[in-house]
Formats: C-alpha cells, structure tokens, sequence
C-alpha cells in the first residue's frame, strides 16, 4: 500500500520526464540544496556550459518567485525575542525539472491572489510576445527603473527566464477560490 | 582608511578582492546571495570610500563573474555606477568584464553594463583558459 502509493506518484512524475521535484514549503537553503543536485546531474548529463548555466539560472528565479511571493505562507505567530521585527515566513509552491525531447524544463507554480492576476497576465504576456531584442532592452529599462511597489527584488525575474528559455515562456493560471488563483510557469531551455 | 577588503567565495556570493593600495579591485565567481542587500552593502560602503580618496587617481575593476541572478546584476549595475562617477570627476577608471567564451549570455550582459560607461574605458573580454 505504502510503497504502491509512493510508487504511483514517482511513475508518474517519471511518465512525464520529471528528473526534480519539489512540493512544499521553499526557503533559500532548500534552493542552495536542489541547485547543487541540479548541477551534479547536469554535469553527469554532459549538459554544455551554456544549457547548464540558463537551466540554473532559471531555477533560481523560479525558487526566489515562490520564496517571496507566492500567497500561501506559513510564519511563527511570534518571532523569537532575539530577532524582534524578523517574522520567520516560509511560503509553498511546486517545482518540477524535467525533460522533453532533447530539451530542458523547468516549471513552477504557487497560489496568488486574485486581484494580483491581472497585473501578472499582462506583464507575462508583454515578456512573452517580445523578441530577444526587445526583452533586453525592457531589461535595460527595468535595471534602471525603482522596482514596483511589493516588488522584493529587481524586477527582472521573468525577464531573466525569458532570455534565458530558448522557447518563448508558457505560463497558465486555475482559479481555486475567491481569494486565490494556482499560478504555473513553465521555461524550456 | 582600510587598504583592503578581502571577502571569500562561497557557492553562493563572489570573492571580494579589493587591493585599494594597488588601486585593483576584483569581484570573482557566483552570485546569487540569499540576501543581496546584505552581501554587497560592506562592499559599497568599501567601494564608497576608496573612491572619495581617489580623487584623480587611477583603478582598475575586474569583474569575473560566473553566474549572476537578477537582483545580483541591479547589485553590479550600482558598483558600475559609482565607477562611472568616479570617473567624471576626473579618475582614470578601467572596468574589465570577463566572460566566459561558453556563455553568451553573460558576454551580452557585459556589453549591456558596459553601453552605460562614458566616462570609465570598458574592456571586455573572454576569461582566460
């Protein structure tokens, strides 16, 4: 029973060419972790320098988007007295590294809210339509720019996927409720 | 003033080399801190200082970075920056970025940086070996 379940669930990430996958609550050594892993079997799959380098690097933008910003966090009701102001979160999300034919895939998905979709949409779909030459200069741009409001980073996240992909980015939202909808991200390299 | 700022690798953060007595200054390999803010503040406060004493001075930057993620690469555009500034009032600046020959993607990120030096001479090129 035990093994047959655990079984069924490895079957069928390995059906779909799933080398890596991760489900839970993500932190930043989780990501130093799985990038080593990472490196190892890409370097056992004699990955070339440039496919090893986009695959990892587009890992990590993966791992920081869930790390800060996916919806569904767990944190300590209160922070331990030696570190006042620091509330420890921790936030869920899934990460997959896979194949599909001679190609690499990195996919990630976690919860957002609702009112965050559009925005989201709208600027994944600009990342999405742009040629490599556009999305160098919108990076340029965005280097330049003070990051939006919420924004925990540069701002360059999806763009540093989508010039890193070989294929333009797929990305897909399901709605779960009122209040959340699952957001997926998927580069192939 | 220190006459250097010395911060090893790790998987992680660059090695820092900053030999200010010898007016060369080196940042080498991965960067992709958990914290970035908290990694390359020392660096800028150091970068900071030495360059108000420079004045009409001359130094030399080299980056030789392996793999830098995004929030990294606004990190090095702000060390690029100060540079840049240093150089317009008057120092001799060079700013080398050295890429490796596998990896076009960070040889066009260092022509990107370097569009952005007027000022400071940027040289680019492949890292040796």
């Amino acid at each position: 029973m035990l093994a047959g379940q655990l079984m069924d669930l490895r079957s069928m990430l390995h059906s779909q060419g799933v080398i890596f996958a991760y489900s839970g609550y993500v932190t930043e050594p989780v990501l130093s972790g799985v990038g080593e892993a990472l490196k190892q079997k890409l370097t056992i799959d004699d990955a070339d320098t440039k496919t090893l380098r986009s695959v990892f690097a587009i890992f990590v933008e993966q791992m920081q988007n869930i790390i800060r910003y996916s919806a569904e966090k767990a944190h300590q009701a209160l922070p331990p007295a030696s570190d006042v102001g620091a509330l420890k979160e921790i936030r869920y999300g899934i990460l997959t590294i896979g194949r599909e034919g001679n190609d690499y895939v990195v996919c990630a998905g976690n919860l957002v809210r609702q009112v965050d979709v559009p925005r989201l949409k709208e600027r994944l779909i600009r990342i999405r339509n742009m040629s490599k030459e556009e999305l160098k200069a919108l990076y340029k741009e965005q280097l330049r720019a003070d990051p939006e409001e919420g924004s925990k980073g540069a701002g360059l996240g999806f763009m540093e996927i989508a010039r890193r992909a070989t294929q333009p980015i797929d990305f897909d939202f399901a709605d779960v409720d009122d209040e959340y909808s699952f957001f997926a991200l998927k580069a192939t390299i | 003033m220190r006459d250097k700022l010395d911060i090893e690798a790790t998987s992680r953060t660059p090695a820092v080399v900053f030999d200010f007595a010898n007016n060369h200054l080196k940042l080498a390999g991965e960067s992709y801190p958990e914290d970035v803010t908290e990694f390359y503040r020392p660096v800028f406060d150091a970068l900071d200082a030495y360059l108000r004493k420079l004045d009409k001075g001359s130094c030399r930057f080299d980056f030789e970075l392996i793999y830098l993620n995004s929030s990294s690469a606004k990190a090095v555009m702000m060390l690029m920056d100060k540079l840049e500034a240093a150089a317009k009032k008057g120092a001799a600046v060079d700013v080398y970025w050295f890429y490796d020959k596998e990896d076009d993607t960070m040889q066009e990120l260092g022509e990107e940086f370097g569009e952005d030096l007027e000022t400071a001479k940027f040289h680019l090129e492949k890292m040796p070996g």
